[in-house]
């Protein structure tokens, strides 16, 4: 299916939110906003040690337990697992406990004063056993011993022989590289409301990215069939990935005492508890060897790379995927070996952030192909020209890029718009004699579209239409994707795309908050996936509907002569006769009820995947971004400031200009913070930060300039074709960061966040 | 516990409002005054998206202690934003601009824009816009068009909405 440029009316523009109004009236309902008549607030009993058999629970009898309901594992209807990938994490606590702050028990009270005064009269006695706390020691342990630690997950990407491909090098170039954890830090903490139902099921509410992950997931612990769990996504006040699989067990938590208590049970996280008790990115340690000839070619690249998945699987396995995936992407390469894994530390769980694998991949990545430029005296730009990937060339999973892409076009046009090559001449390397050392450094990179290997083509995500009366009495289209708004832009740019699929002005189309009881499963909001995938699907059916309204109309008012329904118009194709959509589809519906069309996303035939051999086509399409990052660093106090961004970007068809390009601004400045902000730790087993005061992200006045550009290069595979945006302005800015400040300091930091005390250190090691 | 009562002028109207002593003024807005526009974020001061403004300026409605706030105080929440030139002017350039995505922050941004652009300030350097909303966290949008959007209201802004008192 294909349909010209000129087609479009709404997409490619513009257009304000439409969820704009109420969000700057304050009228938008957030999980906490919503009524909750007679609710009951729910409390969660953690364990105070990091790992250890937990022996027994006691109820303080000082304590009126008739005031509260208690949920312990012997109260759970079903299994006591969470249903995610790995089926190893129990919802409560039972036997061993793997982190400080697991879940042991639930209460929930009238009051969330009562409901804490209550967990504060449950005891927990546990046999301790030491714990394994810190990437630090867990990746001692690796080289050590890997058969010490607990794995979570592994995959190897093989390619070619690495063995041949260093044999053929002329030298080879190592590096180390590490990064922390980041906190999604969305301003809206987690919340959720579960409303037992009167026929024993439950109605879930509340601030998340994927309501079908809730639902069947919860399946096993609630023991009740899927129709019996509703979930509704209230507005959702940022995720960012920090809402995607977590929720599932904060709307476990307010099921299991709302299902015992007969009452809604609401949970909304304090942001103390939300940042100690909730998922992070991953920590890494990724260790690269690479092969290059005299005249700049990669003959091998072996990659080691290493998560920090926290207490349990949770997506830890994908997520890892994604990062080997991207741990060699962009560049050619004959000879690829690399070497994933994911181990358990005994602290809370690692999950879903914005990149998912990606950023930690391209952090390491592009800070050793300046590494390499550098061992072989070559700019950083001219080494990457070298190898840059360009249309028909192999990745290291052997995907030939077969639709033209914005690689190397994003690279040259970066370099040339931020006048790199000049002004990296004047950068002050440690200059001694310098008042303020400069810097400018570059990355380069792409980001698979899509969920990761055969994802896409197993979830064959659906959307459906519904022609109906909207709420202000005339006919429209209600878009029913399980897809949520989250910020992005979800509920703009859908009826945007549906509005073009169907002929239609933007006021007749609507796209509500998903609901499970309306809404086929579209997949979860993630992985750069809701516009390229569940758009195409949105087209499809509003391209089908638009084909049954137009027959209608033929038959009904044109006698039989072809109609095309344009602008909110039909037109006799025959004659000048027209016909309202609001007349036409008025009649229809009357005569024959609501019409609802589905439709199903397909990859092309030609995208082939082996999930077992991680060969062939690892994602339908890949985004691409360069970003040149420029630093001032003050020699006395090793003040970093981040003065300018250049970005250049490939993001396939800009659906909405204005919402991709708050897309990238945004995702920017959070990796702005993963760059040389955001810095949280582990002390005594739990994160060394857990305030607003003490996690310290950007504000307005530590955002430099930035420079946000496009190259279009759609999606070949289905209309309009839109790639992935979501994710990539995450993945480069560190290591652009980390080469500017070599270039200023002539010093490398291998470890985010990039500090004055990490420089400071890097300089007293090299004094030394 | 004995509870204390107050009566304030709460978005231009007269409003009672009966608490217990030491609540916050957050939770009076939200809970006794139904206005659940306003955020709680941190509670703690931090992200700014509590805030309101009470006598004119600009404060997070999470560390106040409503019986702190005297009878006949004014306070103003986004709710009460479109009673206003200006605040109607910050909220059209705000969603035409693109400066909302999850919109969390948004009330309190709004509030922040609002009493920067109220007092008369006219920066063209950006850097005094900018330290104005320094104590507003956005997670979303990088703060490049809540800038834009603070931007073009300062060129359009009612004269008549510029406090004096300044």
């Amino acid at each position: 299916m294909s349909t010209t440029v000129s087609a479009y009316r709404h997409v490619g523009q513009g257009l304000p939110r439409l969820d704009g109004d109420e969000k700057v009236r304050g009228l938008a309902a957030y999980a906490d906003d919503i009524p909750v008549p007679d609710g009951w607030y729910g409390h969660v009993v953690r364990s105070p040690v990091s790992r250890g058999r937990l022996k027994k629970l006691v109820f303080d009898p000082a304590f009126d337990w008739s005031r509260v309901c208690v949920v312990t594992p012997a109260d759970i209807p079903g299994e006591n697992i969470v249903d995610m990938i790995g089926r190893d994490m129990p919802f409560l606590a039972h036997d061993w406990i793997q982190y400080k702050g697991e879940p042991l028990a639930l209460i929930a009270a009238p009051t969330r004063a009562l409901a804490r005064e209550a967990g504060s009269f449950v005891r927990a006695e546990i046999e301790e056993h030491p714990p394994l706390l810190t990437l630090r020691d867990m990746i001692a342990e690796y080289k050590r011993d890997p058969s010490a630690l607990h794995q979570l997950a592994a995959q190897t990407i093989s390619k070619g022989s690495v063995e041949q491909g260093f044999a053929a090098a002329d030298l080879v170039v190592e590096g180390e590289y590490w990064a922390g954890h980041q906190e999604q830090l969305y301003i809206e903490p987690q919340g959720m409301v579960a409303f037992p139902e009167p026929d024993g099921g439950v109605f879930i509410q509340g601030s998340l990215q994927c309501p079908y992950y809730i639902a069947p997931e919860l399946i096993v612990t609630l023991n009740l069939p899927l129709e019996k769990i509703r979930v509704k996504q209230t507005a959702v006040g940022g995720a960012f990935g920090g809402k995607e699989e977590f929720p599932t067990l904060i709307a476990g938590y307010c099921a299991l005492l709302a299902l015992k208590c007969r009452k809604p049970v609401k949970i909304i996280y304090d942001r103390h508890q939300d940042i100690l008790y909730t998922t992070k990115r991953h920590p890494v340690w990724v260790r690269h060897r690479t092969g290059l000839t005299r005249d700049g070619a990669i003959t091998a690249m072996q990659v080691d790379f290493v998560l920090d998945g926290g207490a349990y699987t949770t997506l830890s396995p994908v997520v890892m995927y994604r990062g080997i995936l991207h741990t060699t992407l962009g560049y050619k390469c004959p000879h690829v070996f690399v070497d994933g894994h994911v181990y358990r530390t005994n602290t809370f769980p690692n999950g879903a952030f914005r990149g998912f694998g990606a950023p930690q991949a391209i952090w390491a990545l592009e800070s050793h192909i300046d590494r390499c430029a550098s061992a072989l005296g070559m700019t950083p730009e001219g080494f990457r020209l070298r190898n840059a990937l360009h249309l028909g060339d192999a990745t290291a999973t052997g995907q030939v890029l077969s639709e033209p892409m914005g690689t190397p076009d994003v690279l040259e046009k970066t370099l040339a718009r931020s006048d790199f090559t000049r002004k990296r001449a004047r950068c002050s390397r440690g200059d001694p004699s310098a008042k303020k050392w400069y810097g400018i450094g570059l990355a380069f990179f792409g980001h698979g579209s899509g969920f990761t290997g055969d994802g896409e083509s197993r979830l064959k995500a659906k959307a459906a239409l519904d022609l109906e009366l909207l709420d202000d009495g005339a006919p429209g289209v209600n878009i029913r994707i399980s897809s949520t708004e989250m910020g992005q832009g979800t509920f703009t740019i859908m009826p945007q795309i549906a509005a073009d699929g169907l002929g239609l002005p933007m006021a007749r189309v609507r796209c509500p908050h998903p609901d499970t009881k309306y809404v086929p499963d579209s997949g979860p909001t993630v992985a750069s996936r809701t516009t390229m995938v569940v758009g195409s699907t949105v087209f499809g059916a509003a391209q089908k509907l638009k084909t049954l309204l137009e027959t209608y109309a033929s038959e009904t008012y044109f006698g039989g002569a072809p109609a095309e329904l344009v602008d909110g118009r039909f037109r006799n194709r025959y004659t000048t006769d027209t016909q309202s959509f609001d007349a036409v589809a008025r009649r229809l519906i009357q005569e024959r009820g609501p019409q609802r069309v589905y439709n199903q996303f397909q990859l092309p035939p030609t995208i082939k995947w082996d999930q077992k051999t991680f060969r062939g086509d690892s994602y339908p399409s890949y985004s691409w971004g360069c970003n040149v990052a420029e630093v001032e660093i003050d020699p006395l106090t090793l003040e970093l400031k981040v003065t300018k961004i250049t970005s250049v970007w490939d993001i396939g068809r800009l659906i909405n200009p204005v919402l991709a390009k708050g897309q990238i601004e945004g995702g920017l400045v959070q990796a702005l913070g993963y760059a040389v902000m955001e810095k949280i730790g582990i002390k005594d087993g739990l994160y060394d930060a857990s305030r607003m005061q003490t996690y310290v992200v950007p504000t307005a006045l530590d955002v430099p300039d930035m420079i946000v550009e496009f190259i279009e290069y759609p999606y070949t595979h289905g209309a309009p074709g839109a790639k992935g945006v979501g994710e990539i302005p995450m993945d480069g800015l560190a290591p652009a960061i980390a080469n500017a400040v070599e270039a200023a300091t002539g010093h490398r930091i291998t470890d985010l966040p990039i500090t004055p005390e990490k420089l400071l250190a890097s300089r007293e090691l090299q004094a030394t | 516990m004995s509870k204390i009562i107050r009566t304030w002028t709460v978005n231009g109207e007269s409003r009672t409002a009966e608490f217990p002593p030491m609540r916050r003024l957050l939770d009076v807005l939200r809970e006794n005054l139904g206005l659940k526009g306003t955020k709680e974020g941190c509670g703690e001061g931090e992200c700014g998206a509590c805030s309101v403004l009470l006598n004119g300026e600009p404060v997070t409605s999470c560390l106040i202690a409503a019986g702190q706030v005297p009878d006949g105080a004014e306070l103003l929440t986004v709710e009460g934003l479109e009673q206003t030139e200006g605040g109607r002017l910050l909220q059209k350039l705000y969603v035409e601009k693109g400066a909302a995505q999850c919109g969390f922050c948004i009330p309190g941004m709004l509030i922040a824009s609002y009493a920067y652009l109220r007092n008369g300030a006219r920066d063209p350097a950006e850097t005094a816009l900018r330290d104005a909303h320094a104590g507003n966290i956005c997670r979303c949008t990088g703060y490049a068009k809540i800038v834009e959007a603070v931007q073009a209201a300062a060129e359009q802004w009612p004269a008549k909405e510029v406090n004096r008192n300044q």
